[in-house]
Parts: C-alpha cells; sequence; structure tokens
C-alpha cells in the first residue's frame, strides 16, 4: 500500500508542477504611463453642438485606443484627454491654450476649430509644445511661418479642406455652370486668396460672397449668386446658415440650386426640421467615415477602432451616434502621435517627435500618408484628409464622391 | 432694380420690425420704460410656439395665441416683479429698469440655451410650399407673415380706437394723472399694456418661427432692429413705429442686395445721423 | 487719553487688510485662471470707473467697448504692424482713444439722454464695421496678434511677462491703482464737484455759467483715455485683438456692472461691481452646462437691484454697514429715539 500513495503523490506533484510551469507567467504588470493631451475646441457658444458632439465621439475613441496603446520601447503608453473650452475665438483660444500649457503642463495640443491657430500658436511654439491644429485660416504662406513656428502640424487645414471639397464636387457634377462660396465675414482673409488661387488653377468657376453673423435671411445673398448663374452654392463651414440658405432658396423657387456646406452634417434629420424634407434632399456635405471611401484606403484595424468607438458614444448619449465629422482628424492626429513617438523612441522630446513627423509616413483613420507640403506651406508638416462628401437622400446621408488628398501645388 | 424677391423680403422684414416696434412703443408710451428685453420675449414666443406644435401638437395658429398669451403673462410677471420694484421715482429709475432689462436679456438667454438646447431646431412643416407667381414664388410661411401683421394691426386699431380699454390706455398714456382723476387704474392698464407689448413680440417671434429656425440666440437682431425702428419713427409715436419699421425693413433688404454685408454699417450710420440732427425721429415730439 | 478718531480709522484699517491680500496673492498661488480673473476684473474695473465718470454728468455712455476696442487696436497695430515695443504703444492707446472721445465727443454730447445712449450704442457697433473692414491695417476679422511686453531688468532682476501672468497680475494692480487714484482726485475737487451739479441739474447749472458741453467732453474724454487703456491691457494679455472682443453687449456690461457696483463712489463702486460679476461670470463659466452663467448673471443682476435699497449699489452696503457698526443713524432711517451711545 505504502508504494501506492507514494507514487500517487509523485504523480500529483508532477501533474502540479506542470501545472505551474503551464500557467501564464503573471505579466510584468507594468501599468501603462498616461500622457496628457490637451484639447481645445467650442465648447460654449452656438458652436457647441459641434464640440459636444465630436468630445463625445474623441473620448470613446480614447478609450478604445487605451484597451491597446502604444508601446515605446517596453513600456505600453495610453492617452489622456484634458479639455478646455476655447469658447471658439481667438482670445478664448489663447486663454485655452495657456491653461493647458502652464496650467495643465501637457506637450502636446490636438485640435482646433477656426480661427484661433494664430493665439494658440503664439503660446505653444514658445513652449515647445506640439500642436496639431485640425484647420487654420492662417496656415498660409506670409502668416504661417515654419521658422517661428516649428511646433506644428497641419492635419486638415481649412484651405486644403475647402479646396478638396470643391475638387470633389466638380468630380460629383461634371457638367456644373458656376460654383457659389458663402462664407462669413469673420472668416475674411488671405486664407481665401489661396484657397480662390488654388480654384483657379484646377479651372473652376465660381462666385464668392460674404454675409455678417447673425444673419437669417440669405432672401439678398440667393438673389446674386442666381444671377451670376451659379447652380451649386457651397457654404464654408456654417451650419445654421446653410440649413438657412438651403430653405429659403427652395421657398424662392430656385429648386435646382444644389447647397452644400463643409464640415460633416449633423445629422440629416437636422436638416429636415429647418428646411423640410424636399428643401434638404440633396444637400451635399462632408463625409467622414472611411469605410465608406472609395479612393482612399485606411487600414481595417483603424476602420473597427472607429466603429467600436461609435459604437460606444451611442451607448453613451442613449441613441444611435451617427456622426462621422471627427473621423478625419482627432483619431488620426493621436495615431500619427503614437506613431511618431514610437518612431523617435520618446514620449518627451517634443524636438525629436517632430523630427519622426517630418517626412514620415503614418497609416491612420484617413488613410496612408507622407507627410509633404513644402510647397505648400514651406513646412513639411501638411497632412489632410480625403475630400469626401455626402449628400442627404431621403432621411439618410449617403456616400457622394471623393477628392483624394494630394499635396497641392 | 432689385427683383421682386427682394422686395417680398423688405415686405417680411418691414412687418416683423413694425409689430415689434409698435409693441415696444406701446410699453414705452405707458411705462416710460424702453424694454431691453423685447427681443427675448420675440425668441421666447418662437420656443413656445415650437415646443406647442411638436411635443405637444396644437394646432399652429393657436400655439401662436397661445404663445402670445404665456408670454405676454411672462411680460406681465417681469413688470409686476422687477420693474415695478426698480422703478424709483427719478433719474435714477430709468436706469435702473434699464440695467435690468438689459441684465434679463442675458437671464433669458441662458434660460433657452439651457432649458432649450443651442441646436437650431426648424418648424418647416408648418404651412408648407411655395406659390408660384411666374418669376418668382413666394412661401405661403411668408404669406402668413404678412397676413399676420395686418390682422394685428386691424386689431391694435380697433382696439385702441375703439374700445373703451383703448381709450384707457390711451388717456394714461398722455396724461397718467388726469385719467387716474377719471377712474382708470393707471397700474392696471400698465400691467395690461406690458402685456399686450410682449404678447405682440412673442407673436412676431411665433409667425417667422417657421421662416428662419429657432435657436436662442435669435432675440438679439430683432431687438437692435425694433430700437432703430423706433428712433427713425420717434420714440412716443405708435404712427412712427409703424413707419419705421416699414422704412427699415425696406432699407436693410434693398441695401443688403446692393452692398451685402455693408448694409450693417449703413443702417448704424443712418441711426446715427437720425440721431443727431433731428433726434425725436419722424413723428416724435421735439425734445427741448 | 489721546482722541483716536476710530470712526475713520476702523473703516479704512478694515478696508486695507481687505485690499491687502490682492497686494501678495502671487505669492501663495499662481494659478493660472485665479490670476487671470483678477486681471481682467482689473481691466474691466477701469472700464467701468471711465463709465461710472461719464454718468456722473448725467449721460450713460452704451460705447465705452468702443474705446477698448479702440485702444486695443492702436497697440496692437503699434506694436505688430510697426514693430513698436509695448510700454509707448501702450500710453499712445490711451490718447489715440482720448482724441477720438474728444471728437466724437464734442459732436454727440450735444444730444441728450437716450438718444446719446443709443448714439454710443451704434458708435461702438460702427467701430467694430470699421475694425473689421479695414484689412489692411486690422487684419479684419481675423485680428492682429500681439506679444507679451518684453522683459525688463531691474537691476538684477528681471521682468518677464511671457513667462507667467504675475507680472501682468501687478501691472494690472498699479494700474488701477493710478486709474483709482486719478478718479478719486477728479471726484473730491472741484472738477467732480461741477460734474454733479450738470447731472443733478442742468438747467440750473447752466444759469450758474457753466458750460454744459465742456464739462460733459472732459468727462468723456478723460473716461476715454482710460479705457484705450484698458482696452491696450486686454489686447496684450489676451495675446490677440479681433473687432468682436469687445462690443455691444459688453458695453451693456460695462453699465451693468457700475450701476451693481454703486454709481456713488467713483473708484469703489466699480471696483466692487467687476469684481463682482466679473469673477462670478468667471467661475459660472467653468460650469460645463452652456447658458447657466448667462442665466445666474442676468438673475443675479436683477437680484442686486431688487434688494439693494433704492439707489444703491455694492459699494455703499459698505457704508451701511459701518453706520450700523457705529450705530449711526441711516440716511433713509429716522432715528430712533435714544441718543446713540459713544
Amino acid at each position: 500500500m505504502k508504494k501506492w500513495y507514494s507514487i500517487a503523490t509523485i504523480i500529483v506533484i508532477t501533474v502540479m508542477m506542470l501545472g505551474i510551469a503551464a500557467a501564464p507567467r503573471p505579466a510584468h504588470a507594468v501599468e501603462p504611463i498616461v500622457i496628457k493631451v490637451g484639447y481645445t475646441t467650442a465648447m460654449s457658444g452656438p458652436a457647441a453642438a459641434w464640440g459636444q458632439t465630436e468630445r463625445l465621439f474623441f473620448e470613446s475613441f480614447v478609450e478604445v485606443f487605451n484597451k491597446k496603446g502604444f508601446k515605446v520601447g517596453d513600456q505600453t503608453y495610453n492617452f489622456k484627454m484634458v479639455v478646455v473650452d476655447n469658447k471658439n475665438s481667438p482670445e478664448g483660444g489663447a486663454a485655452a491654450a495657456k491653461q493647458l500649457v502652464y496650467g495643465d503642463k501637457v506637450k502636446f495640443i490636438i485640435g482646433l476649430w477656426t480661427w484661433n491657430f494664430p493665439s494658440i500658436a503664439a503660446v505653444t511654439n514658445p513652449a515647445k509644445v506640439i500642436l496639431m491644429t485640425r484647420t487654420g485660416n492662417e496656415a498660409v504662406p506670409g502668416i504661417y511661418d515654419p521658422k517661428k513656428m516649428p511646433y506644428v502640424v497641419f492635419g486638415n487645414p481649412s484651405e486644403e479642406e475647402f479646396i478638396s471639397d470643391c475638387l470633389a464636387l466638380v468630380e460629383a457634377f461634371p457638367k456644373y455652370k458656376k460654383l457659389g462660396i458663402l462664407e462669413c465675414t469673420l472668416g475674411k482673409g488671405p486664407g481665401w486668396d489661396y484657397v480662390l488661387a488654388a480654384l483657379d488653377k484646377a479651372g473652376v468657376r465660381y462666385h464668392m460672397e460674404f454675409f455678417p453673423p447673425g444673419t437669417q435671411d440669405f432672401t439678398p445673398y440667393i438673389t446674386r449668386y442666381a444671377e451670376a448663374g451659379c447652380d451649386i452654392v457651397f457654404v464654408a463651414g456654417w451650419v445654421g446658415e446653410a440649413m438657412a440658405f438651403a430653405k429659403q432658396r427652395w421657398e424662392m423657387g430656385y429648386k435646382d440650386m444644389k447647397v452644400g456646406h463643409t464640415g460633416p452634417l449633423i445629422t440629416p434629420l437636422a436638416y429636415i426640421g429647418v428646411c423640410g424634407k424636399e428643401a434638404a434632399q440633396g444637400l451635399i456635405a462632408e463625409y467622414c467615415a472611411p469605410w465608406d471611401f472609395k479612393k482612399t484606403k485606411v487600414k481595417s484595424k483603424y476602420i473597427k477602432m472607429c466603429r467600436e468607438a461609435m459604437k460606444m458614444a451611442s451607448e453613451k448619449q442613449g441613441r444611435p451616434y451617427t456622426y462621422t465629422g471627427g473621423i478625419g482628424w482627432f483619431p488620426s492626429h493621436l495615431l500619427i502621435l503614437a506613431q511618431a513617438m514610437e518612431k523617435a523612441g520618446t514620449v518627451d522630446d517634443t524636438d525629436a517627435i517632430m523630427e519622426a513627423i517630418r517626412g514620415g509616413t503614418f497609416s491612420t483613420t484617413a488613410g496612408t500618408w507622407t507627410m509633404s507640403g513644402a510647397k505648400t506651406y514651406g513646412s513639411p508638416v501638411v497632412f489632410g484628409t480625403p475630400g469626401a462628401l455626402s449628400t442627404i437622400k431621403g432621411d439618410k446621408e449617403v456616400y457622394l464622391a471623393e477628392y483624394p488628398m494630394e499635396p497641392l501645388p | 432694380m432689385p427683383p421682386a424677391g427682394i422686395w417680398i423680403d423688405g415686405l417680411i422684414q418691414s412687418c416683423i420690425y413694425m409689430t415689434m416696434a409698435f409693441g415696444m412703443v406701446l410699453v414705452f408710451s405707458i411705462l416710460g420704460i424702453l424694454n431691453w428685453t423685447h427681443g427675448q420675449f420675440y425668441m421666447l414666443g418662437a420656443f413656445v410656439v415650437y415646443y406647442a406644435f411638436t411635443a405637444v401638437g396644437i394646432p399652429f395658429p393657436i400655439a401662436m395665441l397661445i404663445s402670445g398669451v404665456v408670454v405676454g403673462g411672462l411680460g406681465i410677471l417681469v413688470e409686476k416683479f422687477i420693474i415695478e420694484r426698480v422703478n424709483v421715482p427719478s433719474a435714477q429709475g430709468a436706469l435702473y429698469v434699464t440695467v435690468a432689462t438689459m441684465a434679463l436679456i442675458f437671464f433669458f438667454e441662458g434660460a433657452a440655451s439651457m432649458l432649450f438646447g443651442m441646436q437650431e431646431k426648424g418648424l418647416a412643416m408648418v404651412f408648407p410650399g411655395v406659390l408660384d407667381l411666374g418669376s418668382f414664388s413666394v412661401s405661403y410661411q411668408k404669406i402668413a407673415v404678412v397676413a399676420f401683421t395686418l390682422v394685428i394691426m386691424i386689431a391694435m386699431y380697433i382696439m385702441l380706437n375703439r374700445t373703451k380699454v383703448g381709450l384707457a390706455i390711451r388717456a394714461a398714456a398722455q396724461e397718467p394723472d388726469a385719467a387716474g382723476l377719471y377712474g382708470i387704474s393707471v397700474k392696471r392698464i400698465s400691467l395690461l399694456v406690458m402685456g399686450i407689448g410682449c404678447a405682440l413680440a412673442a407673436m412676431a417671434g411665433s409667425i417667422m418661427a417657421p421662416v428662419y429656425a429657432v435657436n436662442p440666440f435669435i432675440g438679439r437682431i430683432p431687438m437692435i432692429m425694433s430700437l432703430l425702428a423706433i428712433i427713425i419713427g420717434g420714440l412716443g409715436s405708435l404712427t412712427g413705429a409703424i413707419v419705421g419699421g416699414i422704412i427699415l425693413g425696406f432699407v436693410n433688404s434693398v441695401v443688403a442686395y446692393r452692398l451685402s454685408y455693408f448694409s450693417e454699417v449703413v443702417l448704424f450710420a443712418f441711426v446715427i445721423i437720425i440721431l443727431l440732427v433731428r433726434p425725436q425721429g419722424l413723428f416724435g415730439d421735439p425734445l427741448k | 487719553m489721546r482722541y483716536i478718531d476710530y470712526k475713520t480709522l476702523l473703516p479704512r484699517s478694515v478696508a486695507g487688510l481687505l485690499v491687502a491680500p490682492f497686494l501678495i496673492f502671487p505669492l501663495f498661488s499662481t494659478n493660472l485662471a485665479t490670476l487671470s480673473m483678477f486681471i481682467l476684473s482689473g481691466i474691466w474695473a477701469i472700464a467701468v470707473m471711465g463709465f461710472t465718470l461719464i454718468l456722473r454728468t448725467g449721460q450713460f455712455s452704451l460705447g465705452q467697448a468702443a474705446f477698448m476696442t479702440i485702444g486695443g487696436y492702436t497697440s496692437a497695430i503699434l506694436t505688430v504692424q510697426l514693430g513698436w515695443p509695448f510700454w509707448p504703444s501702450f500710453l499712445l492707446a490711451g490718447v489715440v482713444s482720448g482724441i477720438i472721445a474728444l471728437i466724437i465727443g464734442s459732436v454727440v454730447l450735444r444730444v441728450g439722454g437716450v438718444y446719446f445712449s443709443i448714439i454710443t450704442l451704434a458708435l461702438g457697433e460702427v467701430v467694430r464695421i470699421i475694425a473689421m473692414q479695414w484689412e489692411p491695417v486690422t487684419r479684419g476679422s481675423r485680428g492682429l496678434g500681439t506679444a507679451p511686453p518684453d522683459p525688463i531688468s531691474l537691476g538684477g532682476f528681471e521682468i518677464n511677462f511671457a513667462a507667467s501672468a504675475v507680472p501682468y497680475y501687478y501691472f494690472m494692480i498699479l494700474l488701477v491703482a493710478i486709474t483709482g487714484l486719478v478718479f478719486w482726485q477728479i471726484g473730491r475737487s472741484r472738477l467732480g464737484g461741477t460734474f454733479f451739479s450738470i447731472a443733478a441739474n442742468p438747467i440750473l447749472a447752466e444759469h450758474q455759467g457753466i458750460h454744459l458741453m465742456k464739462y460733459r467732453v472732459i468727462a468723456f474724454t478723460v473716461a476715454g483715455v482710460f479705457t484705450g487703456f484698458a482696452g491696450s491691457y486686454y489686447a496684450h494679455f489676451l495675446s490677440t485683438m479681433t473687432p468682436y472682443m469687445v462690443g455691444l453687449w459688453e458695453s451693456i456690461q460695462i453699465m451693468i456692472m457700475s450701476i451693481v457696483g454703486g454709481i456713488s463712489s467713483l473708484v469703489g463702486g466699480p471696483l466692487a461691481g467687476a469684481l463682482v460679476l466679473y469673477a462670478l461670470g468667471i467661475y459660472l463659466s467653468r460650469l460645463p452646462v452652456y447658458g447657466i452663467q448667462q442665466l445666474l448673471f442676468g438673475a443675479v443682476v436683477v437680484l442686486v437691484l431688487l434688494f439693494l435699497p433704492k439707489g444703491t449699489g455694492l459699494v455703499d452696503l459698505w457704508d451701511k454697514f459701518w453706520r450700523k457698526v457705529f450705530r449711526e443713524p441711516d440716511f433713509y432711517e429716522i432715528p430712533s429715539e435714544e441718543p446713540s451711545q459713544e
């Protein structure tokens, strides 16, 4: 009997040892280090609806991204967004930038809305904080100076955005007569000279008008466009105004005049509510959902991340989240930052990271691109998103046309 | 010669500014105060009609009346509890009332932003469709605005000139003390007039809600415009309000057509010149 | 025992105790947000002082924002387009603003009352539109990006404006103190008395040989100069100057701050009004719900107006408090039967 006990004991011990050997080694349990990234957008004021909608998606995307994080060397890193309201104005932008740089001590700031680029850049560059800007009406030669502002990465500058949108429009409607461009006086500036020159070069026929902020009544402008022979009117980003324009042009009898705006659709139902179902049909806006792109290839893993983030956002807000607006930039900026840090081997040294960004090739939610733009701004850090457009059909948003992003002359 | 669309647009603008200015002058004649919150009542009227129509499903004309009553009531409350308390009988009083009504601008805008959200809301489904008139077309919504203004102006005329209440109002406006001696409760009349003035603003906002969009900030421009209309027409004068509204509406529309965004400058310069040359406007009483 | 005038001494010492923490505040906290709040309150306080001075002559100017814009643009244009250093630009901003106030005032102050207010309001908008259209100089809607003042070396110690907000804070205190001193002196002088008499009874004043226009224009110009300084400082602190920064609604806010603070005092009132309302505004704007800031701002102003005794502002609460403490009869109360205790 004693022999069986000893054999049994040996077997048990052997099994136990094998089991222990096979058990997963407790991971080095290295907590991912969190890197703070500043994010500033319009959280108050009339543009806040967009700022808050996008914020929901971005926070979800950061959560999805942090599930795997990214590695530099052995250490895993996660991002954390620090959000500050920039009140959609230059002085708000300066205040927000100061808060982020000196108060929260971030080294990276992502996201601007429109015209606060110069005031934010004036704060970030001396402090060597990398600024990845979504748009910048100031991103034109003569105003943006790569020597004075070496820590700026342009992702989706509004000039490029508008130009590629117009080119996409021309592709979608090759038989158009004339393109009407409508912008608020707030956005007047040399950026427009740049855009119009590029349109001239591409042979686009256009007529441009400005309206003062707060205008609700577009009758005079519609009349002028009709007199100028415009059959497509494209509004530079002012959604409420574009809605009003679409409604009023329908009522005035110009039912063949197509209307669109840069910037993504908030949701087709909002437009239908303001314009009426008929007037809202065919309204054109930007489309950033990478899974629908025909000419731009986005890696499937990024498409998956975006879809997951959208689902998360839907759950958070309790109803389907359909806004595709932010996909083309914030996630792609974050991915550029992560990939640049991996390349440079550091998460602190902003000089090294900028070096890695310059001329580097990055694969993100907006495709795979090589950073280049030496001729565009004199700076080798220009990015962009494809000019993809969607249109309202019934009460849904459908893909319309696409103009792939190329470094423009 | 601007095309028909511009003239129609001018007409619409005139109607609204006329109605708003009329309400403002009514309040000014009796209460002696310039109600800076007038624009916000316009905005609130639009919101009430929006929710009454979309959320509760009340037919639009009735919703408009409801909004007039509700916002008019709100105006009366504001008058009773704030303005009267603040209005000391001295130069200071006018000052305090001005500040209070200005503060209320922010209050109502903030409240609307919080309660209703800042997103544009549309009422395009009300009176949809267009009337084709050959070279141009007019939406039924705009026709409704003109119709509404006609009805209101006729109603106001009848009320002020043919009813006892109207007589009381006119008496209280011209000679409050004498009116008091005749048994007219000036206090009650003041409240009534405030209610009517604010109701006018609210209904103007309601009838315009389908034409443009509804958001918490739509009160600002109508306020400034009705102020300008009153200046042009003359501060104490009802006829002045109407004429001022008409002039302002058409000038704004035609100038905007010719000069697009320069219309702002032209309007303000026009008003400054009037104030320097003939401050009492077209129909007002000359100041000493 | 020597007579100590405790009735003057006590309030002043308490006032000093309340003011002193402001002077040494940066030693305890260099929190950017808090410093910004104080700096901006100070800037607005100066503008409000200007408004109150004009109010002393019986006029409501709803266009003070215009002078802030003019001052801001002057110094911004001088520093950015012409490359001047900050300090001369700052001084010139006040001068230019004053000159324009002089010119405009001479034309416009003839009209009185409500009409004057509306003209100033219209002027505020006209200035904004000019700033927006005069592209080559003001760069239109995009505005001008201003730089911090250059570092000042004092012996071995350098005051660096670019590094933190503390130098801005102290300069603001200096500016407020100087403005306050000037205005206080005006208030106490014969000039101030003349202003008051014009407001109280213009007809009588005219009969007494006081040239109404002259004094109104003086008040308007002085206010214009200091408001121009405030505007210039504002532009440089915020690193930018755009046509939309100070406009119609800001003019209205200046008026509100003045009335709530108390118009009986040329310095204390504006300071109280600006500090309380502006600080309140900043705290409220941190709340995530948009709209609550405006709502509470409006509500607070109305409540203050309702509950303060007629004709007083926050600053008068100070006086009332001390009267209560010394058990002196209030101006508005009938003295009680017992003589007050000494």
